[in-house]
C-alpha cells in the first residue's frame, strides 16, 4: 500500500504552474493568524506608544529637570528633586502622610469587610438589600460625595458640631485638631472604598465547599476553629488580592484629602497625590510634580507586579 | 435542653440582624442625610442635625439646578453621556478586537504584544498624565498653537483633551482575552466552513456570547467616567461650556445662594445636598436594576477569571 500510494504519487506528479496570485493567495492564507493579529494590533500598540509609552518617559525625563510647563524649556536638575523628596521635611511629611492613610484606609477597610462578609454569608433574608448598601457608597463620585461630607465637619455649622452643641460637648475644629481631621478623611474613604472587597469575599465565602464545615463539624470543631482552620486559610488568596489592589488604590488617595482639608493644617494631613496636582497646576513646576508621579510609581511598583502576576494567572482562587 | 438551644440561637440571630440593619444603616445614611436635606430648609437641619426632616417637602432646589435657564447642569450631565458613550463604544470595541487576537489567533510576536501591553498596569494614572496634559496643550496646530504646539492653549479647556488619551484599556483587553478563552474554537470554524470571515465571526459569532461580559464593561466604564474627577479637572477647569458633572458640581455649590436670593455668608446645604444627589441617584438607580452585572463584574477577574 506504501509502495503503490509512492507510485501513485509519482505517476501523477506533472510540472504545476502556480501563478503569483494563487501564490500570494496560499501566503496569505498561511500567514493569516500573523496578519490579521497585526492589523488589529498595530494601530492599538501605535496608540498605546503615544499615549501611554511616551508620556511615561516624558515624566521620567521631567523629574529631573525644572521646568514651568508654560514657557521656556525643561533645564536639566539631576537628581534635585527626587533629593526634596527625601530631605525637605514638607515632602517628608506628605509621603509619610500617604503611607499613613493608604495603610490605616486599608487595613479598616479589609478587617471590615472580612467581618461584612462573614455576616452576609449566613442565612439570611435580604442579603441583596444589605449587599446593596454597603456597596453603594462605592458608586459614588469621589469628589461630590467628598464636598458632601465636608457639611459634616464645617466649623460652625457642620453636622457634627450642631449635634456636638447639642449633646453641650465642646465643638471639634477639625482645621485645628489635625487628629480628628485625619478620622474623618480615613473613615470617609472607608466607607466609599469597603464595599468592593465585601463583594469580593462574599464570593469567596460563597465558593468554600459547606462539605469542609460539615466534616469539620463532625469531627467536634467549634465556630471559632472552622474560622481559623478553614475559613481563613481558603479566604487567604482573596486577602491578598484585595490588599494589593487595595493599596495601589488607597496610595493615590486625592479627593477626599483635597475637599475635606486642602491637606491643612500645614501639610499634616497633605498626600502625595494632591502635592503632585499642586506642584503641576499651583506651583507650575512639572519637575516637582513628574518626581512625584515617578515617586508614587515606585512605591507602588512592586504591588504592581504582583497584581500583574495575578492577573496573568487569570484567577484569584479554586 | 433543647429549649435553651434554640433561645441562646434565636439570640445570635436577633444579633446578626441588628448588626446587619444597623450597619447597614450607618453604610447608607450619608446617602439618605442628603436625599432628606435636599428636600428640606436650612430650619429643618438646624432643628434636627441628626437627620433633617423636611417638615415641608418641596423639590425647589432640583427645580432650579434642572433649569437650564439658572444653570448648565443638564448640559454638564449632557456632555458626561457624551464622554462615556465615546469611552464605552472605542476602548470596548478595542478590547474586543485586542482580546480576539490574543485569545484566538496564534503568530510569532503575540505574547511580546501582549506584555508590552501589560505594562500600563504597572504604573499609577498620575504618572502619564502629567506628561498628557503638556501634550494636550502643546498640540501642534491646536487652539492657537504653531506647528511645533507653541503661542496658544492646544487643547485645553476643549473637547479633544477629554476624549483623546485612555483609549486602549489594558484591563478590558485582558478581561475579553479571557472571555474569549473561555469559548470552544467549534463554533468559529463551523461559521469559518460557511464562508465567515473574521470580521463576520466576531461579529455573529462570538458578540451574543460576549454580551455578559459587555454588559459589565459598559457598566464599570459608565461608572468610572461618570464620576471622572481628576483628568477633566487637569485639562478643562477654565471651561464651565465643557464641565462634566464631577466637576461642575464644586463650582455651581457657591452659585445656589445667588440663584435663591440667598446671602452669601450663609452655606445653602440644601441646595449642596439636592445637586450631589443630582450626580449620585442615577448610578444608584443604575444599580438596583442591574446589581447582578455588579457583583459579576467585581467578582470577575478574582473569581472566574
Amino acid at each position: 500500500m506504501n509502495d503503490a500510494g509512492i507510485l501513485g504519487n509519482n505517476a501523477v506528479r506533472a510540472p504545476v504552474f502556480v501563478s503569483r496570485r494563487e501564490r500570494f493567495r496560499r501566503w496569505r492564507y498561511r500567514n493569516r493568524h500573523a496578519l490579521e493579529g497585526w492589523g488589529i494590533l498595530t494601530p492599538i500598540l501605535l496608540y498605546y506608544g503615544i499615549f501611554f509609552l511616551f508620556p511615561v518617559f516624558a515624566s521620567l525625563a521631567l523629574s529631573f529637570t525644572t521646568w514651568s510647563g508654560l514657557s521656556g524649556s525643561p533645564v536639566w536638575v539631576g537628581f534635585k528633586n527626587y533629593q526634596r523628596f527625601l530631605s525637605d521635611p514638607t515632602y517628608r511629611t506628605i509621603i509619610t502622610n500617604t503611607i499613613l492613610f493608604a495603610v490605616s484606609i486599608l487595613l479598616i477597610q479589609t478587617g471590615l469587610a472580612i467581618f461584612v462578609a462573614l455576616l452576609l454569608n449566613t442565612k439570611i433574608r435580604g442579603r441583596a438589600i444589605y449587599r446593596a448598601a454597603w456597596y453603594i457608597p462605592t458608586l459614588t463620585s469621589a469628589a461630590v460625595m467628598a464636598q458632601v461630607a465636608f457639611v459634616f465637619i464645617s466649623p460652625a455649622d457642620g453636622v457634627i458640631n450642631m449635634v456636638l452643641r447639642q449633646l453641650s460637648l465642646p465643638p471639634i475644629i477639625f482645621y485645628v485638631q489635625v487628629d480628628w481631621m485625619r478620622v474623618v478623611i480615613i473613615a470617609y474613604s472607608v466607607w466609599r472604598g469597603v464595599g468592593g472587597a465585601v463583594v469580593l469575599y462574599l464570593a469567596a465565602l460563597q465558593g468554600i465547599h459547606p462539605e469542609l464545615y460539615e466534616a469539620a463539624q463532625v469531627d467536634g470543631a467549634n465556630g471559632r476553629q472552622l474560622l481559623r482552620h478553614i475559613t481563613f486559610p481558603l479566604i487567604a488568596p482573596m486577602t491578598i488580592f484585595v490588599l494589593i489592589t487595595g493599596i495601589i488604590g488607597t496610595a493615590q488617595i486625592f479627593e477626599a484629602v483635597m475637599f475635606l482639608s486642602k491637606g491643612g493644617p500645614a501639610n499634616l494631613t497633605n498626600v502625595l497625590m494632591l502635592q503632585i496636582y499642586q506642584d503641576a497646576f499651583a506651583n507650575q513646576s512639572l519637575g516637582m510634580a513628574s518626581a512625584g508621579a515617578i515617586f508614587l510609581g515606585l512605591m507602588l511598583l512592586v504591588f504592581a507586579m504582583f497584581q500583574m502576576r495575578i492577573f496573568s494567572r487569570g484567577r484569584v482562587m479554586n | 435542653m433543647t429549649k435553651r438551644l434554640n433561645v441562646s440561637k434565636l439570640t445570635t440571630r436577633s444579633l446578626l440582624y441588628l448588626l446587619l440593619i444597623v450597619s447597614s444603616f450607618v453604610m447608607a445614611f450619608p446617602l439618605i442625610f442628603m436625599i432628606l436635606g435636599s428636600i428640606g430648609t436650612t430650619q429643618d437641619y438646624i432643628r434636627s442635625p441628626w437627620l433633617p426632616i423636611p417638615q415641608n417637602p418641596t423639590i425647589e432646589n432640583y427645580l432650579i439646578i434642572l433649569d437650564p435657564s439658572k444653570t448648565d447642569v443638564l448640559q454638564w450631565v449632557f456632555n458626561t453621556l457624551i464622554r462615556a458613550a465615546w469611552y464605552i463604544i472605542i476602548p470596548g470595541t478595542v478590547a474586543i478586537l485586542a482580546g480576539y487576537v490574543f485569545a484566538k489567533l496564534s503568530f510569532r510576536g503575540r505574547d511580546a504584544a501582549f506584555t508590552f501591553l501589560l505594562m500600563s498596569m504597572m504604573l499609577p494614572g498620575i504618572v502619564f498624565q502629567v506628561p498628557t496634559f503638556v501634550m494636550m496643550a502643546r498640540f501642534p496646530l491646536a487652539g492657537g498653537n504653531d506647528l511645533l504646539g507653541q503661542g496658544g492653549t492646544g487643547f485645553i479647556n476643549q473637547w479633544p483633551a477629554l476624549l483623546i488619551p485612555g483609549l486602549v484599556s489594558v484591563y478590558y483587553i485582558f478581561m475579553l482575552r479571557q472571555t474569549f478563552y473561555s469559548i470552544p474554537a467549534d463554533f468559529e470554524e463551523a461559521a469559518r466552513v460557511d464562508g465567515a470571515g473574521t470580521m463576520r465571526c466576531l461579529v455573529s459569532v462570538y458578540l451574543p456570547m460576549l454580551k455578559p461580559v459587555i454588559t459589565v464593561l459598559i457598566i464599570f466604564q459608565f461608572v468610572g467616567i461618570w464620576n471622572d474627577y481628576l483628568w477633566p479637572l487637569f485639562v478643562t477647569t477654565g471651561n464651565p461650556e465643557v464641565y462634566v458633572m464631577a466637576l461642575g458640581f464644586q463650582f455651581l455649590q457657591a452659585a445656589g445662594n445667588s440663584l435663591k436670593g440667598l446671602p452669601n455668608t450663609v452655606t445653602d446645604y440644601p441646595f449642596t445636598f439636592a445637586l450631589a444627589a443630582c450626580s449620585i441617584l442615577p448610578l444608584v438607580i443604575m444599580f438596583l436594576f442591574l446589581q447582578k452585572y455588579f457583583v459579576e463584574g467585581v467578582q470577575g477577574f478574582a473569581i472566574k477569571g
